[in-house]
């Protein structure tokens, strides 16, 4: 299991979003979570994820930079309503091969469904 | 041998040195035989004053004696102390008696109550107070999201019973695979009516969802974070959906390991929520100075709650959509009516339990 990496580390002072810590992260692990310390519903992600034999990357969000991560997560991804229509807080939110998947809401579905596993394996975060 | 001088002889009867005229030794009146049938009265009561027969050392019976008298007044204290206890005995039965009637009674009209009590809230009457309203903290009268949530499930349950029917008879009857197909999509979004009417039931009072008072006790007592755990749904439907293909049956088998594995996790994450609830509820114990702070930080906690009973409810949305993905129409049909026999089935349990004949005491 990761470190939870505190969010004050992963942003340089003066970025582009294109070289955003953010967007950095989400291409490079293929699994990522952000979540609310402490919180609960990251943690059913957690176990959800490590029943799979992966090992996702756990950024832990405090309250003061929820809305600057927030904010990122809009220059990232394609549809940022996406994130914005979802029920406040947004959070965990999980990105797969650096696209987002969702919350717990889709990560449960996928699994359900059986589409989490492919798209898994297709991140290059299962090898079996 | 004989003496016949007077002797003194202490009479730890008595308690005091008396001469016993005309009295001998003992050993000669039970040579002599001077005993007569009436002696053994006195020796009874004389046995009581000293446990020692060998120390009753005369047999006269007659009353006009000064010990007989003692002992005859003391034989009428004892006859009336035992009459007396008798009596008591007595009426202390009797009051027993009257008591466990008065118990009897009370336990006929609780479980007439409870019965009451039971068809108002299927009627979807809303009925003030639980049996254990006090631990909730307030009544349901004052909350109007669950006083609306408990009238519209009382609806939803009659609604229910009647698809349930008209399920049963369509599938008896010869009916083309599309009509089929819409007695499906209309069963399943009738369940997920419900996981609605939760949401916001929820909002009002989490607790109340998941203390299970909405549901009947059979219910109750086979749920799983404020509903039916789909692991064990699935197990239910297994034998009556038809005869499966091999695909079909894999896919069913995946898909409970999946149901198992999703259960897990939030299982395991409201453990944790309790974990957390806790420590937070108990920092700083014994401090001084009020504890406000912790109150409002166990307060976001809880929320936390309000998401979980939302997950729970959406794992079952998802398995009843991913079930219905892999039959085909008649396959699901089945698995609604059974389902919809299976819940009917456990309400009409925790109505026979309820009004079951208790044994006596």
């Amino acid at each position: 299991m990761q470190q939870a990496i505190p969010y004050k580390d992963l942003l340089p002072a003066a970025t582009t979003a294109a070289n955003s810590g953010i967007t950095k992260l989400v291409a490079e692990n293929p699994v990522v979570v952000f979540a609310r310390s402490g919180c609960c519903m990251c943690h059913v992600i957690k176990l959800l994820l490590q029943g799979h034999g992966v090992n996702p990357t756990i950024f832990d969000i405090n309250e003061q930079n929820e809305a600057a991560t927030i904010d990122e997560f809009s220059k990232i991804i394609d549809n940022p309503e996406e994130i914005a229509d979802r029920p406040p807080p947004p959070f965990p939110t999980v990105f797969v091969g650096g696209n987002l998947l969702g919350g717990l809401d889709e990560v449960m579905a996928a699994h359900i469904s059986g589409e989490l596993v492919p798209l898994l394996r297709k991140a290059g975060a299962l090898w079996l | 041998m004989n003496f016949a001088s007077t002797q003194f002889v202490p009479s730890r009867r008595m308690g005091i040195c008396e001469p016993l005229p005309q009295i001998g030794m003992w050993s000669d009146y039970k040579e002599n035989n001077y005993l007569d049938t009436s002696t053994p009265a006195i020796l009874e009561v004389d046995s009581r004053f000293d446990n020692q027969s060998e120390d009753t050392s005369h047999g006269i019976v007659e009353p006009s004696n000064k010990y007989d008298q003692e002992v005859s007044k003391t034989n009428d204290k004892q006859l009336r102390r035992l009459a007396q206890n008798r009596e008591a005995a007595r009426k202390c039965r009797l009051r027993k008696k009257a008591y466990v009637q008065q118990l009897e009674n009370s336990k006929l009209r609780l479980m007439q109550l409870e019965q009451e009590l039971e068809r108002a809230r299927q009627q979807g009457l809303y009925v003030g107070g639980g049996l254990d309203t006090g631990q909730l903290g307030y009544s349901r009268t004052t909350n109007p999201g669950i006083a609306t949530f408990e009238m519209a499930y009382g609806h939803w349950v009659e609604e229910q019973n009647k698809k349930t029917a008209d399920l049963r008879n369509a599938l008896c009857s010869d009916i083309t695979d599309l009509e089929l197909s819409s007695f499906v999509d209309d069963g399943m979004n009738h369940y997920f009516d419900l996981f609605l009417m939760k949401e916001t039931a929820a909002k009002a009072d989490v607790f109340y969802l998941m203390s299970g008072m909405w549901e009947t006790s059979a219910e109750h007592f086979l749920s799983w974070i404020g509903g039916f755990r789909p692991s064990e749904l699935l197990k239910v439907l297994e034998p009556h959906l038809g005869p499966l293909t091999e695909k079909q049956s894999l896919e069913l088998s995946n898909l409970k390991q999946s149901c198992q594995q999703a259960e897990d996790a939030l299982s395991q994450g409201l453990e944790r929520l309790h974990q957390i609830l806790s420590e937070t509820v108990a920092d700083g114990l014994l401090g001084e100075g009020n504890y406000l702070p912790q109150i409002n930080a166990a307060l976001e906690k809880l929320k936390a709650m309000v998401r979980f009973v939302g997950q729970a409810d959406h794992l079952r949305k998802e398995t009843l959509l991913q079930i219905s993905r892999n039959l085909n129409n008649r396959q699901a049909a089945q698995g609604l009516l059974a389902l919809g026999e299976y819940f009917q089935r456990l309400r009409v349990l925790s109505s026979f339990w309820t009004s079951r004949p208790r044994e006596s005491s």
